[in-house]
């Protein structure tokens, strides 16, 4: 039993280690690169072997739990560095550490000829090692040390080419480093206010306890009926208080609204890192924390509806953004948010199976699909503009085979991957929840899904090459494994979670005690239809764009559809002008604001008055005082004795 | 035997005239004669105690201020004179190098 | 009888500190000194420091006055206070808080006399004998005691430097 403890302690601990190699001792971009990879490499086999040996465990005390030490002891608060490794956690681990592992080998050949190598792993390990210390903590304060890591490494490496003032389509790496990073921090005030209150009324942060039921989430039922007063506001219960906080920071954390807006512009890191943080894991924590809390949301029904309304309408707004873009990478940032929204409503609908399950093919065929879209740019020589492509398929054989895979995983075409999962969230909003709205967003969504997918591998891969000055060429290197490995996996994906089969619900079963929906006849029917519309929908959108429409488009130009659609279109086009809404609201009161201050309140009061003004002050009083040293003795003498007569009568009058 | 505040009073007043000696006196030789005289005082206070107490350990005190006054007088006067053939004068308020 | 003995000492040694004070000539200063001197030697006795009286009578009446008497003669310093006082609030507010002090010194005594300075013990009739300050000075102290000799001889070798000519 301490081996295996020990054993989950390793986890983390490999990519920690390849961080600090790589940032102290290893020199040199193939070293870096290779170190990077060995130490996912070994996480994911230390990984595997830790799920094995969970899986050989009583499935009603299927845990590995160690307290490292303890972090921080607060009055009667005691945080420990402990680590927690369940089978919701397992399999997050897997997925972050196997995507990871192939994310790391693939990028030895996509950095290759960068400027700073060293920094780009080392702060690829240092986001492993945050994800994984955010999925396998014991406690709140522990995952939200993980959840600011991966902050602080997506904000790092969104601006990895911070020096470069412009890349495609027209972002400043800089700029939307910070932008993903004070988007992040609105929620993650949320999160942090949530934490305080579990502590304030449960005095403990611990999930589960050391023994597995004195958490603070075995408390919650007790404390369904508490209310926190707000004041003028009325008041509102406790449960659904830290429930709505906790929305807060998932709609930051997983690109929600109306916080999704930082998600497109982190395109402009390195195409890896969108594949490994703004596709495959950093953003699927919000899906992982309402999982892991979901004993809250449970408690608190109007919270939830809020996150199914939240996830829904996400889900059609990204969808109907992803539709209109011509970026190759932008489309599939939309599509992410449009896919994390299925997830988020399939949470919110208490559906937690099928959103993990939906979560883990998402991260294999969306880091697919950013991998692919990265060999197309490395190919490219750094176009991502889809008007420019076009005709790859001869150029670029393989890279199409596995997009293909990607694009039908996605579109939710059966058999593949995204078919299985993506229908489990539908079929779930319309016979387990039975909620009409949603079950018709989610299906338009998936439909529109469907038709930019085939939008995009129309504009990508059909006919010539719009752009005569691009030399399309197909140099995979080390790109080439990893892409073959996840297309399989995305079309095996859907294995994990087999209706009749449902291996991955039992396995959950123990963390989210939900017995797999039985199967029905109906069902079948329905998912029949479902992926009849899809294949319908993907179809319509390759053939307008491989055909007609696709003819018409010049690089630089509109989009044909915008012609007839005209400010709609545009409107899909800014993601429903949100980040249009917060430059009136916000950045621009914000920059009058500091204008003002700086041009008045920092020149006049602070430079005027207190900067220069208490100089004076000190240099004048200094004059004062210097007359006192007048180099005589006596003086001094004098001095000193009247301090004696002071401290005497200090004493004596004061004793 | 006498009560001992007779003794520290007059231990105190001597005190308090070394210390306007100090701070009055202009001559750097008469500011040490007033620094001796202050040690004189802070002495007889001592051997009072020392009687009150019946305790012998003020007395040694004393013995060793002495000791102490006899080498720093030695010594003081020792860079007096140095000063004074520099100088020409002992008037104290002429060494001012300490002036800031 | 004791406390006759104590008034005329203590009024001799009040003049003695005051006329040094006062007087113009560095030379009459130090006798003056040497008066004083005299006087808390005297009062040693009454004190029962017997040792200390003899002390107090060759190391300041003997060595230090006569190094002083000899240093103000071989310099020429009797008067040497003859230019302007450059300082002149320097007297008054000296004088204050002379007075503050003494103020505060007799505020302590008068609020501990009651019980704060009452006797201890017995009289020993051969207390500060001697003998007694012998045993003391070389068993208990007697660490202290050598090192009082390295300083006394660290401020003889410090003077000679101090007055050997740079080549």
């Amino acid at each position: 039993m301490t081996q295996i403890s020990w054993l989950i302690a390793l986890i983390p601990a490999f990519p920690l280690a390849g961080f600090l190699l790589n940032v102290f001792l290893v020199r040199g971009e193939r070293a870096n690169g290779t170190v990077a990879s060995l130490s996912i490499v070994a996480a994911f086999i230390t990984t595997v072997i830790a799920v094995i040996n969970l899986a050989g465990m009583a499935a009603e005390s299927r845990y590995i739990a160690i307290t490292l030490w303890d972090w921080l002891a607060v009055g009667r608060v005691t945080v420990s560095f402990g680590l927690w490794f369940d089978p919701l956690t397992a399999v997050m681990a897997l997925l972050i550490t196997g995507v990871g592992a192939l994310i790391h080998i693939y990028s030895i050949t996509y950095m290759h000829g960068d400027s700073r190598p060293g920094r780009y792993f080392a702060y690829m390990n240092l986001f492993v090692f945050a994800m994984l210390i955010l999925v396998m903590s014991d406690n709140l304060f522990l995952l939200f040390l993980g959840w600011e890591g991966v902050g602080l490494c997506s904000f790092l490496l969104i601006g990895h080419w911070f020096d470069r003032k412009h890349v495609a389509p027209g972002i400043v790496p800089s700029e939307a480093a910070a932008k993903a990073f004070v988007a992040n921090r609105v929620g993650d005030a949320g999160l942090l206010l949530a934490m305080m209150a579990i502590v304030s009324h449960f005095g403990t942060l611990s999930f589960f306890g050391s023994d597995g039921i004195s958490g603070f989430v075995s408390k919650l039922t007790d404390a369904s009926f508490t209310t926190i007063s707000l004041g003028a506001f009325g008041s509102v219960g406790l449960v659904s208080g830290i429930a709505f906080l906790m929305i807060l920071g998932v709609v930051g954390k997983s690109a929600q609204l109306p916080l999704f807006v930082w998600l497109p512009d982190a395109m402009a890191g390195p195409t890896p890192v969108s594949a490994l943080i703004h596709a495959a894991t950093m953003v699927t924590a919000g899906v992982y924390l309402i999982v892991r809390t979901h004993a809250v949301f449970d408690l608190a029904p109007d919270a939830s509806g809020w996150v199914v309304i939240i996830g829904a309408t996400t889900a059609l707004i990204g969808a109907t953004a992803a539709v209109t873009q011509f970026d190759i990478k932008r489309v599939l940032a939309y599509s992410t948010i449009s896919q994390l929204g299925f997830m988020i409503a399939a949470a919110g609908m208490g559906a937690y199976t099928a959103a993990i399950f939906h979560l883990l093919t998402h991260g294999l065929f969306k880091a697919l699909l950013f991998l692919g879209s990265g060999a197309i740019i490395h190919g490219m020589h750094d176009i991502q503009d889809m008007r420019r492509m076009g005709g790859l398929r001869k150029h670029m054989p393989v890279i199409f085979l596995v997009y293909i895979v990607g694009a039908l995983a996605l579109s939710g075409i059966f058999p593949l991957a995204g078919f299985w999962s993506k229908d489990e969230i539908i079929t779930h909003a319309w016979y387990s929840a039975q909620n009409i709205n949603v079950t018709v967003i989610l299906l338009l969504s998936s439909l529109l899904t469907a038709f930019y997918m085939g939008r995009q591998v129309a504009l990508t891969f059909a006919g010539d090459v719009r752009d005569k000055d691009a030399h399309p060429h197909e140099d995979l290197g080390t790109m080439k494994w990893p892409l073959y490995i996840l297309a399989v996996a995305s079309v095996l994906g859907g294995l994990m979670n087999l209706p009749g089969v449902h291996w991955l619900n039992d396995w959950l079963n123990p963390v989210l005690h939900q017995e797999a929906e039985l199967f029905t006849l109906s069902m079948g029917i329905f998912a029949a239809v479902t992926v009849l519309l899809a294949t319908a929908s993907g179809y319509l959108g390759y053939r307008m764009y491989s055909g007609a429409v696709g003819a018409r488009i010049k690089p630089g130009d509109e989009d044909p559809a915008h012609y007839y659609l005209g400010d709609i279109w545009k409107g899909f086009e800014m993601g429903w002008g949100l980040d249009y809404v917060y430059q009136r609201i916000f950045v621009k009161p914000y920059r009058t604001l500091s204008t003002f201050l700086h041009d008045v309140f920092d020149q006049q009061a602070i430079d005027g008055i207190l900067v220069e003004g208490s100089a004076g002050m000190v240099g004048r009083f200094s004059q004062a005082v210097a007359r006192i040293q007048n180099g005589n003795v006596r003086t001094y003498a004098l001095v000193f004795l009247i301090g004696v007569v002071v401290l005497v009568g200090y004493v004596v009058i004061g004793a | 035997m006498l009560p001992t505040i007779f003794y520290i009073g007059l231990s105190a007043l001597l005190f308090v005239i070394g210390v306007c000696g100090v701070l009055l006196r202009r001559s750097t030789l008469m500011v040490f004669m007033s620094i001796e005289l202050m040690l004189n005082s802070a002495n007889l206070a001592l051997v009072t105690f020392a009687n009150q107490r019946q305790s012998l350990d003020a007395q040694i005190m004393v013995f060793f201020v002495i000791t102490i006054a006899a080498a720093e007088v030695a010594v003081g006067l020792a860079l007096l004179v140095m000063i004074f053939m520099r100088k020409q004068t002992t008037n104290i308020d002429t060494m001012t190098t300490l002036k800031g | 009888m004791e406390l006759v003995i104590f008034v005329i000492t203590a009024i001799v040694a009040i003049i003695g500190a005051v006329a040094m004070l006062t007087s113009r000539n560095a030379v009459h200063s130090a006798l003056f000194l040497l008066l004083n001197f005299g006087a808390i030697a005297v009062l040693y006795l009454l004190l029962q420091a017997p040792f200390l009286f003899a002390v107090q009578l060759i190391v300041y009446a003997g060595a230090i006055i006569v190094l002083f008497l000899f240093v103000v003669m071989l310099l020429g310093a009797e008067r040497d206070e003859e230019d302007a006082n450059p300082i002149r609030w320097q007297a008054p507010v000296a004088i204050t808080m002379a007075v503050l002090l003494i103020g505060e010194i007799i505020w302590v005594l008068v609020r501990q006399s009651q019980d704060g300075l009452a006797r201890v013990g017995s009289s020993d009739s051969d207390f500060g004998s001697p003998a007694q300050i012998a045993q003391a000075l070389f068993t208990t102290h007697l660490l202290p005691f050598e090192v009082a000799s390295f300083v006394l001889l660290t401020a003889l070798i410090g003077v000679v430097v101090l007055h050997q000519r740079r080549s």
